[in-house]
């Protein structure tokens, strides 16, 4: 569609011209990753980094997502919405726009995250498996992105996002598979984790490690995606006109 | 065919009516609404961009409807919001540019440095839009406006908060894309701006036009002088005098209009003294645009009814 393209490299302009934020959204899922992969003593594997790194990678796409979910409400709060709503390119770009170069971002930080853990000592994949990784962490980008945005501009202002962005992230990520496998979770865990949709992503990020395709998982966040991006566009086009 | 028609133009916030029955042509001139801070500007402008969708009647933009012709309007006109939204972080060019590029023009690259270049920031365009000043971000946002040659330009508050030679170079650049046939919508609160550089103004109070026509045109229509009171010792009660009306009270001042200026002068003061209200002196001039204002949009002796809490749904849907 058209603009799209032109929203995108706005935004990345923007935020690869502030250092500071490219750096600090890196150093959470980067200090996991050491602090957590390569010092916690588990008994249920031998590689515990090799563990972890997809629920760092799938953690990294959520953070990203929670951070850009402030990004169009900004733009409608500082006056640049009505800028571009009033301009004859399809005002259903202004927010593509944005759930893509959310999940671009997510991806990119994802990559030098994955840079990191090779470097420490994690496996190295053969091509065809990381690609189906990234098809799982941009589904899951695309999923979690517009759910950012459509509850950033319900809330409509700063503080209450805020609010809602470190009430969800970490109990979001610790009732997820992200740090143990279901089998040595407590039951209640084990029974949230199933249905914690981060999960979804952790559990097709390690089944594609292995070479299998998880046709299942890939399914469900492509639906779930799909759904969401839905309500989204409804939300916008409630907000908008 | 006008480039600016609206028919009835209605829009309420909830139960507040924001602008009401609003009918107007505006055709290849610079058109001001004038208006006191909640009278209606801004959602009308909303209105006509196809930002904002009226409760009744309707609009159009060239011919094309505001509500079925979004798209066919909104390539015909250009949006300047009054919140100066740059991207600080971008460059002037960079801004134009991205503009440029989501309006699809042919050659963008070329296009944003013509525009710069009319806006004079052809020397700045590579520096950071951190670093330029309000002035100047002001002229980005026309040049950002200008780059697809509009038929129909929205500017809210165009000259709000800027200094005196920013303003005067703002209107210059104006008057110039006037003469080369654009049609400008301009609001303002500023009143020796719309009378020194618009063709003409329409003044709207409580979402009705109140006087419409040429700066000229309204202050003769007025066909009244001006009195002005300097006193001392506060005035209580109702200033009433036939022919005399009374526009604006401030401390230490009060205003009248007559038709006869002469005449009414000590009839003025023997009122005035009559409530134990020393005149210290009396003036007499010409009405101005200003004066035009308050006579139609009405004084601080008929305040409107101010409801606050739908004033505040007002501004949160606005948002």
């Amino acid at each position: 569609m058209n603009g799209i393209k032109e929203y995108i490299s706005r935004d990345m302009i923007k935020w690869l011209r502030s250092p500071v934020s490219v750096v600090s959204m890196l150093a959470m899922p980067a200090a996991w990753l050491v602090f957590v992969g390569l010092a916690l003593p588990v008994t249920f594997t031998g590689n515990y980094l090799d563990f972890i790194v997809p629920g760092i990678l799938v953690m990294t796409m959520l953070s990203s997502s929670l951070n850009g979910g402030t990004l169009l409400m900004f733009d409608k709060i500082l006056g640049f919405l009505n800028k571009f709503l009033a301009l004859p390119t399809p005002r259903e770009s202004i927010l593509l726009g944005k759930i893509l170069f959310i999940t671009i971002r997510g991806a990119i930080q994802a990559t030098i995250i994955l840079v990191i853990a090779v470097l420490i000592g994690a496996t190295i994949l053969p091509p065809a498996q990381y690609g189906m990784i990234y098809l799982i962490l941009f589904l899951f980008g695309f999923l979690m992105s517009a759910c950012a945005t459509t509850i950033a501009l319900y809330l409509g202002d700063h503080d209450s996002y805020a609010a809602f962005n470190t009430m969800i992230s970490m109990p979001l990520f610790f009732t997820s598979s992200a740090l143990m496998p279901y089998d040595v979770m407590p039951t209640w865990l084990s029974t949230i984790a199933h249905a914690n949709p981060l999960s979804y992503a952790i559990d097709a990020v390690r089944a594609a490690e292995t070479g299998a395709v998880p046709v299942l998982q890939i399914g469900l966040l492509a639906v779930l995606a799909g759904i969401v991006i839905a309500i989204c566009m409804q939300m916008f086009r409630r907000v908008t006109v | 065919m006008n480039a600016i028609e609206t028919q009835d133009l209605t829009r309420y916030y909830d139960t507040l009516c924001a602008v009401d029955h609003l009918t107007l042509s505006v055709n290849n001139e610079i058109f001001a609404l004038l208006g006191p801070n909640g009278s209606g500007k801004t959602t009308t402008v909303l209105m006509l961009t196809t930002l904002l969708r009226p409760t009744k009647g309707s609009a159009s933009i060239c011919g094309h409807d505001v509500v079925r012709e979004g798209e066919a309007v909104r390539k015909r006109l250009s949006y300047v919001p009054q919140d100066m939204a740059v991207d600080i972080k971008l460059t002037g060019r960079e801004n134009v540019l991205l503009f440029a590029r989501l309006y699809g023009i042919k050659n963008p690259q070329d296009k944003t440095d013509e525009v710069l270049a009319i806006m004079d920031l052809s020397d700045r365009a590579d520096d950071l839009i951190r670093t330029y000043s309000g002035g100047m971000r002001r002229r980005l946002e026309l040049a950002q406006a200008l780059v697809h040659e509009p038929e129909v330009l929205f500017l809210d508050e165009p000259t709000i908060g800027l200094d005196v030679a920013a303003r005067k170079k703002i209107w210059e650049h104006i008057r110039q894309l006037r003469k080369n046939g654009m049609t400008i919508f301009v609001t303002t609160h500023y009143m020796d701006e719309a009378d020194r550089f618009c063709d003409r103004v329409g003044i709207i109070s409580h979402g009705k036009i109140a006087a419409l026509g040429t700066p000229t045109a309204l202050k003769a229509d007025l066909e009244k002088d001006v009195i002005t009171a300097q006193v001392s010792g506060t005035l209580t009660g109702p200033v009433a005098i036939d022919g005399v009306r009374c526009v604006g009270r401030q401390d230490g001042e009060i205003t009248f209009t007559a038709e006869n200026g002469r005449e009414a002068m000590p009839l003025i003061t023997r009122a005035l003294e009559s409530q134990g209200v020393t005149v210290t002196s009396l003036s007499m001039r010409e009405p101005t645009l200003d004066d035009v204002f308050l006579h139609a949009v009405g004084t601080a002796d008929e305040p409107g009814h101010f409801d606050f809490q739908q004033f505040r749904t007002m501004l949160r849907r606005r948002k």
